[in-house]
């Protein structure tokens, strides 16, 4: 008690000064003085008297001072007013270092606050860990609920707290009109007591609730995402949206943090699920076999998963019509699927922040070896400080609370481009991520940065006091010998840096020629001068018949614009939000399970608008209509899967899991693999023709002559001109939609870039820098042999050896480092391998080919030194 | 030769106490000027150094002090013992006490 007492009052001492004990010694040297006045002396007399009686003033108030503050922040303040001085005494090294470490710790903190960001988000709802994803789970596999069957379960279960029912499937890209304007949207279709039982409520407005649903509101609660977007920030409660065709109200904005229930989807509007038949064209709330609905549950406080799960199975079991005794309800923790995407997007960030980490510990090395060399220029003033009695202790302090004040300042600046970075790098990757201020992200920052002071600073301290005093005194700075542990500590560092660098240069290779490799690989089609033109489908009875009137018009129209060679239309096709997938069998070869078969439906002049070869047989054209036989085009994957080494043009595949000959389809021809985007595993594609299948189309396909983009605001017009109705999506290039799809391989490769080339000019500098200051020690020495008659190679070889074989060593580190590590890169590359020859050898030689450079060029200028001039220095 | 004595090791504080105990409030000048009396001129007591001592004393919370005036119409800080102070006056009283009975049998024994 008494401890904390007297440190309390210690810490306040710190701050105030000495008045109060000047003024009680004044008194108290008066009152003697007035004292012996009394006793009859002279007032001089009395007061010289009264000073020897009460002792050394200057020595009492010392004492009282190292009584009243603590000492050891006394010698702080001290130490930094010192290390202030010494730092602005060199201000371009002081520069140079705060800097390289600014962006050594910035570049970590930028990932870090998004790793942090991606890696602990949680559910945005009330306690997410009372939460579960339902699954309905039989024969191996895992089915949606139906409404009906989850009604008919909500309604009489009583284990759960609630229970509520979403689908996001069927209107993720849901039509929204605006003014002659359409745009798809992320639609969500709720059960009613959805944001009741999530636990969740509006940031403005209302949440709609289970009487809403009951009544059959049209109403809709938007995400800040899309009120920003669409209402640029200005009032929208009460404003109508008119999605598929039906007009609803909107009631509530969500905050910015609330991103639904699975993470996996952000969607822009929630709808109460008794809207279903009014967006969509068939009615699924009546329809016990249809299966769409996504049911999560919020267990009761107490109960355990596997409890609930038993109960509601009984349950599901035994509802009249609905149930089947296959299923079984499987209860998963939402906290656990959202753990696992969260996991998944952080793997390109793990990378990340260890590529800043080895920057990281480039730039320590850096520093800590300019430290070494100014600390080496101070051997003087450090020798004089420990031969007057200085202890090894007090300098290292001081020498650290130099790095440290350094680091303080660097930090401060990283902390900046940490924030800026982050979100910069969110912009950059389009993520829903809130970049909230955790208490992690300063402790994080902070952390690193102390790691990194001992690092940088405290190694250069110790070997900069471990020396014999006499020849540092002897202020001979140039003579100190090569065998002093501070040389030794030079070189490792610059093993470290050399090591790192090259693990950073062949990961930003490895990345680099992934962009390349996805950028310029064969797509199956010819990507120049192509223009896609996004038809969302509007949902609604007679969307088939209505878009196969349209189609042949459509294509007529965009043919007539000048400028255009052809028009494709297709359904599912390359880059479109569309995937459709199938099945197909021949008599020999029935559905594997695992075949991914994908559907595509082009109208005629497909392929050859598109640039698609031909390999046998014939395409789609003009002459497959309505009622002549069936045909289909095969991809040359699909004919080589189906049919192996035989021809298959004239033969029957059947598009069902087993041969069946009635309604089988004839191939009517091959044609080349065609990579829907640029990652695409799949390359098993069937094509039909839309007159012979029900399927509206979702996008035209042209053909330009000059530059694509400049057509797209003519074919909006010419589309609207022709049939106002039709929604028009987006129109891009294709070649555009390519880039857009490699953000993140672009981005990954940008930033291993840029590190790499930071990595290797500190890199550069480090090792000049060690030459540079071998060729400052010893200009005498060099003089000396030029003056004998050393010849300037010999001379400039001499220097070299400082390095001996510290390079090829390093670079042998760095090599077996290498191909330890870039394993970890795997997921992430695209047409090269993690332990690429050819990518390691190129980054080899060119770290090696500047090492060296780095280090030819001061061993070049020392041996052209005039020798007088060299024996003249002191 | 001065025959006064030093003051032992220590002693300060327990003297401070010992005086503040006997007669609150009182100004350091008044302390210095008691401990003298007592000693009757047996103790070289350096004024200034009881100042450190009622700092050292006051930060444990044994003695507490405000302003007042003094005889002489002077500003000066009165210094009073606290009730834990009278606490530690005791403990430190009876060890002192244990002590130098200690050393007196050790020096008897010598004799």
């Amino acid at each position: 008690m008494t401890g904390v007492r007297v440190l309390l009052s210690r810490l306040r001492g710190i701050f105030g000064g000495t008045t109060r004990l000047d003024e009680e010694i004044a008194g108290h040297l008066e009152m003697l003085a007035a004292e012996y006045e009394r006793a009859g002396l002279a007032p001089d007399e009395a007061r010289l008297r009264a000073r020897r009686e009460f002792g050394g003033v200057a020595q009492i108030r010392e004492v009282y001072r190292e009584q009243r503050g603590l000492p050891f922040f006394d010698t702080l303040s001290q130490d930094l007013r010192y290390a202030l001085r010494q730092l602005r005494r060199s201000p371009g090294f002081t520069a140079a270092a705060i800097l390289t470490l600014a962006l050594g710790i910035g570049a970590n903190g930028a990932i870090y606050q998004v790793l942090d960001a991606v890696v602990f988000r949680t559910l945005p709802v009330r306690q997410p860990e009372q939460l579960a994803i339902a699954n309905l789970t039989g024969n191996g596999k895992s089915v949606p609920f139906s409404y009906p069957a989850y009604r008919e379960l909500a309604a009489r279960q009583q284990v759960a707290e609630g229970m509520f029912a979403a689908s996001n499937a069927p209107l993720r890209q849901a039509i929204l009109r605006t003014r002659g304007s359409v745009e798809t949207v992320n639609a969500a279709l709720v059960s009613g007591n959805y944001f009741d039982v999530l636990g969740v409520s509006a940031r403005r407005g209302r949440c709609f609730n289970e009487a809403d649903d009951r009544a059959a509101a049209p109403v809709a609660v938007i995400s800040q995402a899309f009120w920003q977007r669409h209402f640029g920030g200005s009032p929208a409660l009460g404003a109508a949206l008119d999605i598929n065709r039906a007009a609803v109200t909107i009631v509530g904005i969500m905050p910015s943090g609330f991103f639904g229930e699975s993470g996996a989807n952000a969607p822009d509007v929630w709808l109460p699920m008794s809207m279903q038949p009014r967006v969509l064209p068939t009615d699924w709330l009546d329809a016990p076999y249809y299966s769409w609905l996504e049911v999560t549950a919020r267990l009761k406080p107490g109960a355990t998963r596997s409890q609930t799960a038993s109960a509601l199975t009984a349950l599901y079991r035994e509802l009249p019509e609905l149930g089947s005794p296959d299923f079984r309800v499987e209860l998963q923790p939402a906290n656990q699927v959202l753990a696992e995407l969260n996991a998944r997007t952080a793997h390109p960030l793990f990378i990340l922040i260890g590529i800043t980490a080895s920057v990281l510990l480039i730039t320590c090395c850096n520093v800590a070896n300019l430290l070494l060399g100014r600390a080496t220029a101070r051997t003087h003033e450090i020798g004089v400080r420990l031969a007057l009695g200085a202890e090894r202790g007090r300098i290292i302090r001081h020498l650290l609370t130099e790095s440290s004040l350094m680091c303080a300042f660097g930090t401060a600046a990283a902390a900046g481009l940490a924030s800026w970075g982050s979100r910069a790098l969110v912009r950059m990757e389009g993520w829903q991520l809130t970049l909230d201020p955790s208490w992690r992200v300063p402790g994080f920052i902070a952390a690193i940065a102390i790691v990194a002071t001992l690092l940088f600073g405290l190694a250069p301290a110790l070997a900069a006091t471990r020396f014999d005093l006499v020849p540092a005194l002897r202020s001979n700075r140039r003579t100190l010998g090569g065998g002093s542990p501070r040389q030794f500590f030079g070189k490792l560092l610059i093993v470290v840096q050399i090591a790192a660098s090259l693990l950073l240069l062949s990961g930003a290779a490895l990345l680099g020629r992934t962009l390349w490799n996805l950028q310029h690989q064969d797509f199956g089609f010819v990507r120049e001068n192509l223009l896609r033109v996004d038809l969302p489908v509007e949902f609604g009875p007679g969307m088939v018949s209505r878009s196969n009137a349209q189609r042949p018009r459509l294509q007529e129209r965009l043919q007539a614009i000048p400028g255009v060679r052809s028009v494709a239309i297709s359904s599912c096709g390359p880059f479109s939000p569309w995937q459709r997938t199938g099945w197909a069998s021949t008599p020999e070869r029935p559905l594997q399970k695992t075949d991914y078969v994908r559907y595509t439906y082009v109208a005629p002049g497909y392929f050859e608008t598109l640039g698609i070869r031909t390999l046998a047989g014939r395409t789609i054209d003009q002459n497959d209509r309505a009622g002549t036989p069936p045909v289909i085009v095969l991809s040359d994957t699909a004919a080589r899967i189906l049919f192996g080494k035989a021809n298959p043009v004239g033969r029957l595949v059947s598009l069902t899991k087993i041969f069946q000959a009635k309604g089988a389809a004839l191939v009517a021809g091959v044609v080349q693999d065609v990579r829907y985007s640029p990652r695409d595993p799949y390359a098993f594609q069937i094509y039909f023709p839309f007159t012979q299948s029900a399927s509206p189309m979702t996008e035209a396909v042209i053909r330009t002559a000059g530059n694509p983009s400049a057509l797209a605001n003519t074919v909006r017009a010419t589309i609207h001109d022709m049939d106002s109705t039709i929604a028009i999506g987006n129109i891009v290039s294709v070649q555009s939609q390519i880039d857009s799809g490699l953000v993140r391989e672009r981005m990954m490769a940008l930033l291993t870039g840029c590190f790499g080339l930071l990595a290797l000019v500190l890199t550069t500098v480090g090792v000049y820098g060690v030459i540079a200051y071998a060729v400052e020690r010893r200009t005498q020495e060099i003089g000396i042999r030029l003056a004998l008659g050393a010849r300037r190679p010999q001379v400039a070889a001499m220097l070299l050896r400082e390095l001996g074989m510290l390079v090829p060593a390093s670079l042998a580190i760095g090599i077996a480092s290498t191909l330890g590590v870039s394993r970890l890169l795997g997921a992430l590359l695209y047409g090269v391998a993690p332990q690429d020859g050819a990518t390691l050898a190129l980054s080899t030689s060119l770290l090696g080919g500047v090492t060296i450079l780095a280090a030819w060029l001061p061993a070049r200028r020392a041996s052209r030194l005039d020798p007088m001039d060299a024996l003249r220095q002191e | 030769m001065d025959n006064r004595a030093e003051v032992p090791y220590g002693t300060l504080d327990l003297m401070v106490l010992k005086t503040l105990d006997a007669m609150s409030p009182l100004h350091g000048y008044g302390i210095a000027r008691r401990i003298e009396q007592v000693a009757q001129g047996a103790l070289e007591l350096n004024q200034g150094t009881i100042y450190p001592a009622l700092l050292r004393l006051e930060q444990r919370g044994w003695i507490s002090s405000k302003w007042g005036v003094s005889e002489n119409n002077r500003r000066a800080r009165f210094y009073s013992i606290t009730p834990s102070g009278r606490r530690q006056l005791t403990a430190e009283a009876e060890n002192w006490s244990r002590t130098v009975a200690m050393v007196n049998r050790l020096l008897e024994g010598e004799t």
